[in-house]
């Protein structure tokens, strides 16, 4: 990090290639270069679209998830609020509503809630981040069984039937949505005061209750805003699928998480950038979509998988001994 | 701990160490107690011999699962893979036992591969140094990956004998466990068993008084998948075949149980009967709800609620002092 300090351009040049998400970058262009020799069609501009496509979805968990490790937490609720918005918004939608504008909006304000509940009992009931996401993931299954009752449920929603289909100017809706919530994401992170503060907080709870930073509020903000981009990813993968059904959501919790590591965020808290989450969602996406092209059996598929990200977290996402 | 220059002969603090353990834990034996009072006297049947035996035989699975989660809570480490690898365990033991092996050699196998694969789980997170929480999950897709290849969809067998001697009316499953925690006891005692706690409340201190951290906490991995692919062994003896998606639940549930038992997320602080503790009072709970005519979607409601409740109280009252 003293390389920021000094202000020859040499040095910041090379502190960005050394660091975590230049790295994970790197890895995701040689993946494809490989692949695109390998596999035929693999490199081209329809199909890498379509993987970054993918990757929006995964992206978009990986937001929220990224605040909640960087804080110190982790949210093991993601894949279960995916589902609920996917299979919620058909329920609330109104005739008067045209645009589906209010569905979606309701939507994302009943995701946000159920993401402050899960702060709420991090920082006032002060149950440990993993058990309380745990057992809301597993009483929001409980729920969506009794709302859907197993079947799957279609959306007939303008708004977000354009998010999963449009193409202006030859760019998926999807895509333009990711960017438009990294930018947002980036600049709440690393450009305002509570952005410092999730760090403060993810680094050292203690230190920072002890300077100000107010504890409470500041976790319950974190939790909800994964609660609110989880229910993003929701409406996205609706309006990509079609049809929402109970399970929709159970891939984006391990690829969140494995995003957020990929990309060189410590899981420990206090440390990463979301800008390294985002190459880490393209490669998560990346690695399953040759997975599929190898035509392996389930069994085979999930080892891969799993080893894939294993080996990739001996190449990028290894915690610094803290001795 | 019993390291401390005393006059007093070494036994003479055992007792007041163990009677300090038991303060925080304590509160939950009263609760347990007082759900096996209610529980008995709804279901009346326990107290007979099958019915202590049936009630033993679908804790079992439940406690050695909170044993081989808590082993590594202790040691700051912790497994999502649970789940998987007694789904492997129970695939294993049931394409091999009917099969040239044999009882005992599917035993065997069943035991070599949970050695084997928490040997394996440790390494990687202690020498590598990599964050055991996503170790683990990359590691339950490999080990659910491997269970669906040794058995892609329900089936194999389960010798009968095998089927009646553990799940049967006898009280195998709790001879077991008075075994089980036994060797545990015995495990403390030896040098590996006496760096776990060492090795999860201060890592570095221990490392530096000579602890051979690094070694207990590949030991505990070890331990840890044993206990989990018994486990699946068990279910699977339950059950009569494998299943290569049965023991899913058991992740979720094996953290729940060591928390609800007082074992803590940081490392060397809890004990392993306030971890069996908390998984018998989960299985009490969840198996009054199954007689109450709980549908399973609202088991899954309740069991949320009253995870949360139970770990929050105690954290409240804490707080409140």
């Amino acid at each position: 990090m003293t390389a920021w300090n000094d202000s020859a351009g040499g040095k910041r040049v090379s502190a960005i290639l050394k660091s975590r998400p230049f790295l994970t970058l790197a890895i995701v262009a040689a993946v494809w270069i490989v692949a695109s020799f390998v596999s035929r069609g693999f490199g081209a501009y329809g199909h890498l679209r379509y993987l970054v496509e993918l990757g929006a979805v995964i992206g978009l968990v990986a937001a929220g998830q990224t605040f909640v490790v960087i804080a110190g937490g982790i949210d093991l609720s993601v894949a279960a609020i995916v589902t609920v918005s996917a299979i919620s918004l058909p329920l609330l939608s109104w005739q008067a509503d045209t645009t589906g504008l209010v569905s979606v909006l309701a939507v994302l304000a009943l995701t946000t809630a159920i993401g402050v509940v899960n702060g709420l009992g991090v920082a006032l009931l002060r149950v440990h981040p993993m058990i309380m996401t745990l057992a809301m993931a597993t009483f929001l299954q409980g729920l969506l069984i009794i709302i859907a009752g197993g079947s799957a449920v279609t959306a007939e929603n303008p708004l977000v039937h354009w998010l999963g289909n449009a193409r202006p100017a030859g760019i998926p809706a999807g895509i333009i949505l990711w960017i438009a919530v990294s930018a947002i994401v980036l600049t709440v992170m690393h450009a305002t005061p509570f952005g410092a503060r999730i760090f403060a907080m993810g680094a050292n709870p203690l230190a920072a209750s002890l300077s100000g930073v107010p504890i409470t509020s500041t976790t319950l903000a974190v939790y909800g805003i994964s609660g609110f981009t989880a229910g993003l990813a929701g409406v996205l993968v609706l309006g990509m699928n079609g049809q929402g059904y109970v399970g929709i959501g159970d891939p984006y919790l391990l690829a969140s998480i494995a995003a957020v590591v990929l990309g060189g965020t410590s899981i420990l808290g206090g440390l990463g950038t979301y800008a390294g989450t985002i190459p880490g969602a393209v490669l998560l996406v990346t690695i399953t979509a040759l997975i599929t092209v190898v035509n392996a059996s389930p069994g085979w598929r999930s080892i891969l998988f799993g080893s894939l990200i294993l080996g990739l977290l001996l190449l990028s996402g290894r915690e610094q001994a803290r001795r | 701990m019993s390291i401390v220059p005393s006059a007093k002969p070494a036994g003479a603090l055992y007792w007041p160490v163990q009677a300090h353990r038991n303060i925080g834990v304590r509160a939950l034996f009263l609760v347990v107690l007082a759900f096996l009072v209610a529980y008995g006297v709804l279901f009346p049947g326990l107290f007979t011999a099958s019915g202590f035996a049936k009630f033993t035989q679908s804790w079992f699975p439940l406690a050695l699962v909170a044993m081989a989660q808590a082993i590594l809570m202790l040691t700051g480490g912790i497994s999502l893979a649970i789940g998987a690898t007694v789904s492997l365990g129970a695939v294993i033991a049931a394409t091999t036992m009917a099969g040239p092996l044999g009882v005992a050699g599917g035993t065997a196998a069943v035991a070599l591969t949970g050695l084997g694969i928490g040997a394996a789980t440790g390494f990687i997170v202690v020498k590598l140094r990599l964050p055991a929480i996503v170790v683990t999950l990359a590691g339950s897709f490999i080990i659910g990956g491997a269970a669906l290849l040794i058995l892609p969809r329900p089936g194999g067998v389960i010798p009968a004998w095998l089927s009646d001697l553990l799940a049967g009316d006898t009280p195998a499953a709790f001879m077991l466990l008075v075994v089980i925690v036994v060797l545990w006891k015995l495990y403390l005692a030896t040098p590996l068993g006496l760096s776990l706690y060492a090795a999860g409340e201060n890592p570095v201190g221990a490392y530096r008084s000579g602890v051979p951290v690094d070694a207990a906490r590949v030991a505990a991995y070890a331990i840890s998948g044993l206990l989990s692919t018994g486990a699946g062994l068990f279910v699977a003896a339950q059950t009569g075949s494998g299943d290569p998606v049965i023991g899913t639940a058991f992740t979720l549930n094996s953290i729940a149980a060591a928390v609800l038992g007082g074992i803590g997320f940081l490392g060397g602080q809890g004990t392993m009967r306030g971890a069996l503790a908390g998984s018998l009072l989960l299985s009490l709970m969840i198996s009054v709800m199954f007689f109450l005519g709980f549908t399973p979607v609202a088991q899954y409601v309740a069991q949320g609620l009253i995870i949360i409740g139970a770990v929050a109280i105690p954290q409240i009252r804490k707080v409140q002092k």
